[in-house]
């Protein structure tokens, strides 16, 4: 009964990874001494080239993509395969925010979050009844079927207007945001509130993962129907789990869209999904740190390796690489260091012992 | 009117059954290997690459047939005894990213070595022109996949549900240990059909290379179509996979005529409105193939 192993392991997974709490005191202090140093290095990489802090921005918002992604699918563990979706739409509306009403972030970033929170309402409600896999081909199918809308602008069609997202061309010339009138035009300025973001959103996910929230959540991914048997309503927790997620991919949205001044159907396609699951997988799931390393990993080194002829190559063998030999993923990586500096190096040696021998048979 | 309706029909048969090809490889390995191979595409797409080379320098549709799935089953070999092999006991969503690995490698390959344009493998000059019955006409190169696919798959089915090895199969699939306990190297068989996966699909990508074309995007256009079909026909299941195949193939087709820019959505509103109803799929959890 293979059939039935994956879906257990996706939907509730035996080993928890990293005990019970996210980010001890220590892991609290190096999380704000991470903050610290990018909010120093901000006008440093500046200083050296603007287009550091371009590149900045985007890990920092791919890393808040993943961190909403991790909260449902490393916390809860619910695989969601449609992000883009939450993603997009939270794009959208601030793009058509800003072009017909207004530019205030204030305004229009609690608007982009909520615009996200009630896409994954919507998606979760409709997800929830599968479960595994199946519940991450649900949420695919329904992000898929928002990108097609998009991509053809089905809201236009059907309220027979000219044009509301613009299908497959997007929204271009979107605005930057007005704040306490700080010039955004200035990558600079940008990139503090995006960091700000970023910080408050990793504080808050910390805080509900280790809230008795939180704990329901974990008991889910633990044992479903235990947390069944104990009361819960288990569906409800689901969805408003993936609400919350999905609101902190639409605020990744509101971020992204008047930073790179267009809204196009790219932002909802499955490929962004599918990039996220990887930039997860990549930084070690449920750790909410983790992913954001991996997120801001991926991120640079797509545009490191972008001019490099053969960088797909260079790509797929990193993550070959890391399923092989660091298969609890950067976050596995840098606990197995800090815990036991000496060890890592031997366990290492084990490691590609082992795989020698299994490849042998 | 009625000339359309089985010009389309006919269409969908055609495109489902190549379709048939990749979703039953993706599916027994899933039921089998209990991976979600996301290098299907990718392989489905070297077959395709493999295919025009062999065919624009030997200059054989032919050759580029018989050769080019092999040589994808040999990518195939590779891939699962030095990555997969070592890495069964592990968490499933870990193949996710090794298998993603892959695809973008073997994407990065294909652009590296033969560039980024579409290509196109020359249709057979024995298999040119149309076949006329009265009024109607068909290429003859698409009533040969039709055929070809349909017999495939036929003998595919005969296979997994007669033969000793079929049983075999279906043995270790269903429990791995006791077919190991019987005295049966269970690692050949799962290197086994992880080839015969691949040169599935190497075999498809070469059929669909001259219809369609050639080109790097093909793997992750069409992989998320197989992975639509296997969900919907129940993950591992082998009937499901061929019937939902079918189904998706004359969905396309007659979704093309109607609205051809929507034709996506259809897919996944199937898919959506099948998991809503049948939340394990059509065919899921109740067979063991």
């Amino acid at each position: 009964m293979k059939a039935k192993t994956i879906l257990d392991v996706i939907g509730q997974r035996t080993t928890s990874q990293t005990g019970n709490q996210i980010l001890s005191k220590r892991g609290r202090l190096a999380v704000a001494l991470g903050i610290g140093t990018l909010a120093v290095a901000g006008p440093i990489a500046y200083s050296i080239q603007p287009f550091w802090v371009y590149l900045l921005v985007q890990m920092l918002v791919f890393a808040l993509l993943a961190l909403s992604l991790d909260f449902i699918f490393g916390y809860a563990g619910l695989l969601s395969f449609g992000h883009a979706a939450m993603f997009g739409a939270g794009g959208y509306a601030a793009a058509l925010l800003i072009r017909e009403v207004t530019a205030s972030a204030l305004v229009v970033l609690p608007t982009a979050m909520l615009v996200g929170v009630l896409t994954a309402a919507l998606i979760g409600w409709l997800s929830v009844r599968a479960r595994g896999i199946y519940f991450a081909m649900l949420t695919l199918a329904f992000a898929q079927m928002i990108y097609v809308a998009t991509f053809t602008d089905l809201p236009a069609m059907i309220l027979d207007t000219a044009m509301i997202t613009g299908g497959d061309n997007g929204l271009i010339g979107i605005q930057l945001y007005e704040l306490f009138g700080i010039d955004f035009r200035n990558r600079l300025n940008y990139y503090y509130l995006t960091l700000g973001i970023v910080a408050l959103s990793l504080a808050g996910l910390v805080r509900l993962a280790n809230s008795p929230f939180g704990r329901v959540l974990q008991g889910i991914r633990e044992n479903e129907e235990r947390i069944e048997f104990l009361g819960y309503n288990v569906r409800r927790y689901k969805i408003i789990a993936f609400s919350i997620s999905g609101g902190f991919a639409g605020l990744a949205g509101g971020l992204y869209v008047p930073f790179q001044s267009v809204a196009e159907p790219g932002l909802l396609h499955w490929t962004v999904s599918g990039e996220l699951v990887v930039m997860v997988l990549l930084g070690g799931m449920g750790t909410l740190w983790g992913p954001m390393l991996g997120a801001g990993l991926i991120v640079f080194l797509e545009d490191r390796l972008g001019g490099v002829e053969s960088w797909e190559i260079i790509l797929g063998s990193i993550f070959v690489a890391v399923v092989i030999f660091a298969p609890r993923g950067l976050a596995g990586m840098i606990i197995a260091v800090r815990n036991d500096p000496r060890a890592a190096l031997d366990n290492a040696k084990r490691a590609l012992r082992n795989y020698l021998q299994e490849v042998r048979g | 009117m009625v000339e359309t309706i089985v010009r389309t029909a006919l269409l969908g048969i055609q495109y489902g059954m190549t379709l048939a090809l990749i979703a039953t490889g993706l599916t027994l390995i899933f039921g089998m290997l209990d991976v979600i191979n996301f290098a299907h595409g990718a392989l489905y797409m070297l077959g395709a690459y493999f295919g025009w080379v062999v065919a624009s320098t030997l200059g054989s549709f032919w050759l580029a047939l018989l050769l080019a799935p092999l040589f994808v089953g040999v990518v195939g070999v590779a891939i699962e005894v030095l990555s997969l092999r070592p890495l069964y006991d592990r968490n499933p969503l870990y193949h996710i990213l090794l298998t993603f690995g892959f695809a973008i490698m073997i994407q990065g390959a294909v652009v590296e070595l033969w560039g980024g344009q579409t290509k196109q493998i020359a249709e057979p000059a024995s298999l040119a022109g149309t076949l006329t019955i009265g009024s109607f006409d068909y290429p003859m190169y698409r009533l040969f996949v039709l055929v070809v696919s349909t017999l495939l798959i036929g003998v595919i089915w005969l296979a997994v549900e007669r033969s000793d090895l079929g049983i075999l199969m279906r043995a270790s699939a269903h429990d791995s240990e006791m077919v190991d306990a019987l005295g049966i190297d269970v690692s050949k068989v799962f290197t086994g059909v992880f080839v015969f996966g691949a040169v599935l699909a190497g075999f498809a990508g070469v059929l669909l290379g001259v219809s369609r074309s050639v080109n790097p995007g093909m793997g992750f256009g069409i992989i998320i179509e197989a992975f639509v079909i296997v969900v919907i026909g129940g993950l591992g299941s082998f009937r499901g996979a061929i019937y939902t195949a079918l189904l998706i193939g004359l969905v396309s087709s007659f979704g093309a005529l109607v609205a051809s820019t929507l034709t996506e959505i259809f897919l996944f509103v199937l898919m959506a409105g099948v998991l809503m109803v049948r939340p394990n799929g059509l065919f899921g959890a109740t067979e063991a193939t």
